[in-house]
């Protein structure tokens, strides 16, 4: 039985478009870049026999010339006085806490001879568990910005500290009003430092702001149960989650938690086939709607008329009155009765969230979370979150203040308005009238360019610094390199600038013996080396819900009716970029989205109606105009997906990065168009004209690069079939490659099954699509930043990606099968479903790259790897035409002392990010993933010297170490009792392209979504009629 | 290797004599190497004193007391024990109460026998190692270079030469008797004349000259190309013999060969990093801080080891650190050079594998300078990985191995078998 869902990689596939077929055909889009060079004026082709000569006889000297020089002299310079702690070779790890958002999550920092190499994962961590988001991955890379402020400034010149710290105290002692702006703080003692400030200046003020803000949220909580907190979700406690808008697993205030929780509920096996329930009402298309069983696409403003339409069915069945002035709306499917329904029956054990940045949506929220007695366990005020703290409301008149002239000093600390408030012109209009303005940025950002000091903070990974991202939960962070430049830690500023001069260090330590430790009995020491230390968790409270939805209705139908047949903007945060504080991160700029696969760009997703309607074709340019203000000539992208009359926008665009072209700005800043509606800063625009602007810039994107032929790549069941059929949609396809014994023909002898044999197993059912891991490969293996130029003629470097396909559904309403009549079937672009897969080299035992290598580059190793060996290689590209994944990729250039990629390799600091263990590869030869043979090796050598056998564990490779989902399990599959040959015994398993029978070492496990009915073909009600839509390949079946 | 068996013949000769007993000896000099030659040599002083007549300074009974328990000999207030302890800067001696009384008797054996040999010899190699640094630096390089201004080949250019006027003499005469031939019998010599156009060398250089400066240039370029090829393989990036001048004239004949000091005292992370790693400055001042060799330099600290103190700060007059000095790293010139693409782990091979390093090496305990001994090639890796036997006996990780060999009747695998010569072993 095959399962019936035909997955798609894009719409150009869909539509089958004469380009797309004629760039399917080809393996590299471009040919050689010859024109290039011939065209270069100085290199004329037509040389004669003399420049021949002059050219052979130069080589022929330069040969003889370096053959005869000594090579160059190295110097080896030890430590005059060696550290004890360090062992030049071996890594060390520090427990430290991530400080690229404000979720704080526990970390370890690898360092090498004294300099951070990679993050990974906290294992220990109870709250975090060892997964790290790609954002906090890519923050290493921030470290070795050669573009970081090098000192003090003052007035845009640079200067000694002394001297702006003597100007900044004078300022502020005369000031009679002072602000303190800045990101969410959640360190204890930064707090602590901003109170002891405040007691030498009475006058200040602490004003938090995000740019990607979820006040409403807070102050929802605040009226309705008097807890002005972000409380703590248990996903994993949840077992129906319903989702509006809110990109829990991407982007929505502490993702990596939640997906360790979400996918906690999502691990099946045969004996407990037990999954959580997941629907999700969006706007966009988000990697959290591309994980839930069933997505809804709606308007942004039928948002709240949907809310209030879930709460009445909900007290319907509660017998609790209903929200007066109310209309009945349902969506296709009865899906509201349906999701009230679950919700109600799952009551206690469910939970609903919202990402909208909406005071009465979030009221309703609440109001429906208590209903279903929500409160106290899957939302849980006891142990609340400090995470994204920001209030609009408190901004806003930060801002009019300083427009009236009331503000006289201000310090911007971790926080930068001037490029992400809603208002820049009255921003910096308000800010020309402050006095004294400090900013602690480390980079010279919008904000700290205005100001005039410029007081840069130590990068995280340089500075002593605490977190408490969820009370009771305490993180540490402790420096892992001496400052790169003469850069002060903000806690030392603010201490500075009191009169304290305590460093860091003391000042924290006397915080935590005094205020933090003593809470659980804790002590400094072991807090340090555990990176965390945790007050047992309160036990959650249930709240009454006393806030009144008497004045929810009328605003929710008015902007529904408002808007019904408009078309409506969502501004979203991407998962690479999110606010965009790190958009000079060249790591995250060439992060593929996991949706669009675009890197280096945002655009505008219009859905394919409207597309359609205004005659839009993918990589056109368009203007949108709002009320509030436009944004002209963002290149469009046809989003499958995005609901019908929409587009959703990115922000965190709109930068000046460092690019193939030198600076340029990438993308376009969305902010701008963000507006402050009821005293929240509202991310939906309604009314909004879309049009064409002319011309056209197109999209660098990494998906449509490798063609897959409609076959079975990806394989799904509905829970109902695994259970009754825990290999549904996994039985065997090889019938006819078999011999007489039932065994798979091959060519090859078969291996001993000796020693080690490495192996992989990716549960797609918890890949969420992420990217975490496709940035820690980057990050261990030294893969090179092409650029948006190159990814444009399908150069990527990634050794790892995560391909997604989309699956549509037919007229019908069926899942469209038929290759032949997709194009013509499929009207519906919204209700679409989304699978991930992650595919780095697969290790084939049988590789195909392997026999067509002329100079045995590529070749098998005992252990089961396809080994890649750099220097023998000569650059034919024939493994790479030969490979049936697509995995492997050629070094078209020397990417690093190249001034065409000027990213990190192109300069001493960004090249302390290389891991010494992994060569940098040169021009012209091919590359791809190892397996991480060097941790392999690593784990093999400590076992040895350790005198003992490897343990299943020792080794992890760095895309399974980082994944927030445990979705990647690596191991030894010659060892009975490790995480991996258990596995393989799951009846989900299965090889991509089995019929090839080139034995891979990486294992997929089926997806199941938990739906009714069936998905597989010619099963069950919901097929029987539409035989005709059986897929072309139809496989023999085996039972 | 002169000395010692120099000092062995002495033993022999003084042992014939009948003084002391030979076992005694050979069992003192076990003692000896094991617990004092890090403090302590016979003739030098070291961190402890010189050893050299001390049956004579000190009674048996008294130096068994205080080589069991120095402190406690301090403590009983004995003057001399307490002026030696303040004469050498209150460096405790650390208690040996594991050594039997027959044991100590055995090492006073031993310190007699070497007292009695004579000192120049030891003295002669120090002062050499310390004067001698530069011409000791460019001997290994001199045979390499040397092929053209030496005898032999002076000789065969003499010989060349000489054929060549013999060969220009021979022709000459060859052409004169031709001539009188010619003129003498002018019909016979117009009947034997051939005809010019059938020599080979017409129908090469003349009727198809391209043919025959193609072939000529053919066989050039054919043992061009060998000796290019040869020249390649073994010459260029192969720096075997590789023995630049240090910044310190450092000898590991004088440390690894005659102090015998084990080399994972200095390289202490052979055994547990990639990296065997050159020991900062702090390592050397362990010894160096009593060890000036003020003696050999009247009364100054010698040169060489001044340039640590330089380095580290360290004041040799007032035996102090200089508070807060600059420290100035010591730029050693790297002799083994790997090339990036490969990776090598002295663990594996010193720790797991357990080999000398000078197997690898070279006898470095008598290198003055040391020199690259092997060529480093991949060859020269891939022929020791072809030939060792993996040690399987006593390391955990391989039993499995171990336990499926045995199944097979085989008790040993060398390391190419086991995956040793799989290119991502060494390149990744």
């Amino acid at each position: 039985m095959d399962n019936k869902n035909k997955y798609w990689k894009g719409l150009e596939q869909l539509n089958n478009s004469p380009e797309f077929v004629q760039t399917k055909r080809n393996e590299f889009s471009e040919g050689l870049p010859l024109d290039e060079v011939i065209n270069e004026k100085d290199f004329e082709l037509s040389s004669n026999r003399r420049d021949f000569l002059k050219f052979f006889g130069f080589s022929v000297s330069a040969v003889a010339l370096a053959a005869c020089n000594n090579a160059p002299i190295k110097n080896a310079i030890p430590y005059v006085v060696k550290p004890e702690e360090i062992t030049p070779g071996i890594p060390n790890y520090y427990a430290s806490s991530c400080g690229a958002c404000s979720a704080g999550c526990s970390i370890l920092v690898k360092t090498r001879e004294g300099r951070p190499v990679k993050i990974e994962g906290n294992e220990d961590s109870p709250v975090f568990k060892g997964g790290v988001c790609a954002s906090g991955h890519a923050s290493l890379l921030n470290l070795y910005d050669i573009e970081r402020l090098k000192n003090a400034f003052v007035g845009g010149k640079e200067s000694s500290w002394d001297t702006l710290d003597k100007e900044v105290k004078a300022g502020l002692a005369a000031a009679k009003n002072i602000r303190i702006v800045s990101g969410t703080v959640n360190s204890p003692s930064i707090k602590k430092a901003i109170a002891d400030f405040t007691t030498k200046y009475p006058s200040t003020k602490h004003v938090v702001y995000e740019p990607i803000s979820i006040s409403a949220l807070i102050e929802a909580n605040k009226q309705a149960f008097g807890k002005a907190a972000v409380p703590g979700y248990r996903f994993d406690k949840a077992k129906v989650i319903v989702g509006f808008n809110c990109d829990f697993l991407g982007t929505w205030i502490s993702p990596v938690e939640y997906t360790k929780q979400y996918s906690s509920n999502r691990r099946l096996t045969k004996e407990n086939p037990v999954m959580s329930r997941h629907i999700q009402y969006e706007s966009l298309l988000t990697i959290t709607g591309s994980s839930a069983d069933i997505r809804m696409p709606v308007k942004p403003s039928e948002e709240g008329a949907i809310l209030i339409s879930l709460y009445n069915k909900i007290a319907a069945l509660a017998g609790a009155p209903a929200i007066s002035g109310a209309q009945n709306m349902e969506k296709a499917g009865n899906m509201i009765e349906t999701t009230a329904k679950e919700l109600w029956a799952a009551k206690g054990a469910s939970l609903v969230v919202c990402g909208t940045n909406n005071l009465d949506n979030q009221l309703i929220v609440n109001a429906i979370n208590t209903l279903l007695g929500n409160i106290g366990t899957t939302v849980d005020f006891d142990n609340y979150s400090n995470q994204k703290a920001g209030s609009d409301a408190e901004f806003a008149t930060f801002v009019s203040e300083m427009n009236s002239g009331a503000v006289d000093a201000v310090i911007f600390y971790n926080s930068n308005p001037a490029y992400s408030y809603a208002d820049s012109k009255a921003f910096e209009s308000g800010l020309k009238k402050v006095q004294l303005s400090v900013s602690t940025s480390s980079t010279w950002d919008e904000t700290s360019k205005m100001v005039k000091y410029a007081a840069p903070d130590s990068h995280y990974l340089e500075s002593w610094g605490d977190m408490e991202p969820k009370a009771g939960y305490f993180g540490l962070i402790q420096p892992t390199i001496s400052t790169v430049f003469k850069t002060r830690m903000a806690l030392e500023s603010f201490l500075k600038w009191s009169d304290n001069n305590t460093d860091a260090y003391t000042y924290i330590q006397n915080n935590w013996k005094s205020a933090i430790l003593p809470l659980a009995n804790g002590e400094w020491n072991k807090s340090l080396h555990d990176g965390y230390f945790m007050v047992a968790e309160k036990a959650a409270q249930t709240y009454s819900n006393s806030a009144s939805l008497a004045n929810v209705t009328n605003a929710a139908y008015q902007n529904y009716t408002a808007n019904k047949d408009k078309v409506e903007v969502t501004l979203y945060s991407s998962v690479a970029l999110r606010d965009g504080a790190d958009a000079n991160n060249p790591w995250l700029q060439e992060l593929p989205d996991p949706i669009s696969s675009v890197v280096w760009d945002n655009y505008v997703a219009i859905s394919k109606n409207l597309a359609d309607k205004l005659g839009i074709e993918d990589n056109d340019l368009v203007n949108i105009k709002t009320k509030k203000g436009s944004i002209d000539g963002l290149p469009a992208l046809i989003q499958p997906g995005q609901p019908n009359n929409t587009a959703s926008v990115a922000l965190g665009y709109g930068r000046m990065v460092k690019g193939n072209t030198g600076k340029e700005m990438v993308g376009k800043n969305a902010f701008g168009l963000t507006a402050l509606v009821n005293g929240q800063i509202s991310y939906t625009l309604g009314d909004v004209t879309i049009e064409k602007a002319g011309g056209n810039r197109e999209l660098a994107r990494t998906q449509t690069h490798h063609y897959i032929e409609g076959r079975a790549i990806i394989k799904e069941a509905s829970l109902s079939d695994y259970i009754k059929d825990p290999l549904a949609a996994n039985h065997d396809h090889h019938g006819n490659l078999r011999d007489k014994d039932g065994k798979l023909i091959t060519l090859w002898e078969e291996r001993d099954a000796k020693g080690h044999k490495w192996g992989m197993v990716v549960d797609l059912n918890a890949c969420t699509g992420c990217g975490s891991c496709v940035v820690s490969c980057s990050a261990e293996n030294n893969v090179p930043v092409v650029g948006r130029q190159e990814v444009l003629v399908r150069r990527e470097m990634h050794w790892m990606r995560i391909d997604r396909y989309y699956s549509f559904k037919n007229k019908e309403g069926q899942t469209s099968t038929k290759e032949k009549d997709i194009h013509k079937n499929v009207t519906d672009f919204e209700n679409i479903k989304v699978a991930f897969q992650p595919v780095m080299c697969q290790q084939c035992g049988h590789a195909p790259c392997e026999s067509v290598c002329p100079v045995l580059a590529t070749v098998h190793s005992s252990e089961g790897l396809n080994q890649m060996t750099y220097n023998r290689c000569v650059g034919t590209r024939y493994c790479a035409n030969n490979c049936p994944y697509k995995v492997r990729r050629f070094n078209w250039f020397r990417y690093n002392d190249n001034e065409k990629f000027d990213f990190h390799f192109n300069n001493d600091l960004g090249k302390m990010v290389i891991n010494p263990d992994v060569t940098v590869r040169t021009r012209g030869v091919m590359e791809k993933c190892t397996f991480c043979v060097q941790r392999i090796q690593a784990g093999k050598l400590k076992a040895k010297t350790e005198n003992r056998e490897i343990k299943d564990g020792d080794i992890k490779t760095a895309c399974q170490q980082s994944c927030p989902a445990n979705a990647i399990v690596f191991g030894d599959m010659f060892d009975a009792n490790s995480e991996v040959s258990k596995l393989l015994k799951n009846e989900r398993g299965y090889h991509m392209l089995e019929e090839l029978n080139v034995q891979p070492s990486v294992n997929y496990l089926t997806k199941i979504r938990n739906v009714e009915g069936t998905l597989l073909e010619g099963d069950g009600h919901a097929t029987a009629k539409h035989e005709e839509h059986k897929a072309e390949e139809t496989h023999t079946e085996h039972h | 290797m002169r000395i010692k068996r120099l000092a062995l013949s002495l033993t022999l000769i003084l042992s014939s004599f009948g003084f002391i007993k030979a076992q005694d000896v050979a069992a003192g000099e076990k003692v000896f190497k094991a617990n004092c030659i890090a403090c302590h040599a016979i003739n030098d002083k070291v961190v402890g004193p010189a050893l050299k007549d001390v049956e004579k300074r000190r009674d048996e009974a008294w130096l068994i007391k205080w080589i069991k328990n120095s402190q406690e000999v301090i403590s009983s207030g004995d003057a001399y024990a307490v002026e030696l302890f303040n004469k050498y800067n209150k460096a405790p001696m650390p208690p040996f109460a594991s050594l039997s009384d027959g044991d100590i008797k055995s090492l006073l054996a031993y310190v007699k026998k070497e007292s009695e040999t004579p000192a120049a010899a030891p003295t002669a190699s120090a002062s050499s190692t310390a004067s001698g640094t530069t011409s000791a630096t460019q001997a290994p390089a001199a045979p390499q270079d040397s092929f053209y201004n030496n005898y032999t080949f002076m000789a065969l250019l003499l010989m060349a030469v000489i054929l060549l006027v013999v060969v220009i003499v021979l022709n000459r005469i060859k052409g004169i008797v031709e001539n009188l031939y010619k003129t003498k019998f002018p019909e016979e010599a117009a009947a034997n004349e051939v005809d010019p156009r059938t020599t080979i060398s017409y129908k090469l250089f003349k009727k198809h000259p391209v043919v025959g400066v193609l072939s000529v240039l053919t066989i050039v370029m054919v043992v061009l190309a060998g000796y290019g090829f040869n020249y390649g393989n073994t010459e260029v990036g192969v720096q075997k013999g590789y023995a630049p001048t240090q910044p310190i004239a450092y000898s590991h004949e004088l440390h690894a060969g005659k102090y015998q000091i084990n080399c994972q005292y200095c390289h202490s992370t052979a055994s547990k990093s990639k990296q065997a790693s050159i020991p900062g400055a702090n390592t050397c001042m362990n010894c160096h801080m009593h060890v000036t060799a003020k003696d050999k330099y009247n009364g100054q600290v010698s040169p060489e080891i001044q340039k640590i103190y330089t380095a580290i700060g360290w004041d040799a007059e007032k035996r102090e650190y200089i508070p807060n000095y600059e420290k100035k790293p010591i730029k050693w010139i790297r002799i083994h050079n790997l090339p990036d693409h490969v990776y090598f782990n002295h663990s594996q091979h010193v720790k797991v594998g357990k080999i000398e390093c000078q197997k690898c090496h070279g006898e470095i305990q008598t290198m003055k300078v040391v020199a690259q001994n092997a060529t480093l090639q991949m060859g020269w890796c891939i022929d020791c990985h072809r030939q060792t036997n993996i040690d399987l006996q006593g390391n955990k990780y391989y039993e499995k191995l171990h336990a499926e060999l045995k199944k097979e009747g085989r008790s040993d695998i060398t390391v190419a078998k086991n995956g040793g010569m799989e290119c991502s072993k060494c390149h990744y």
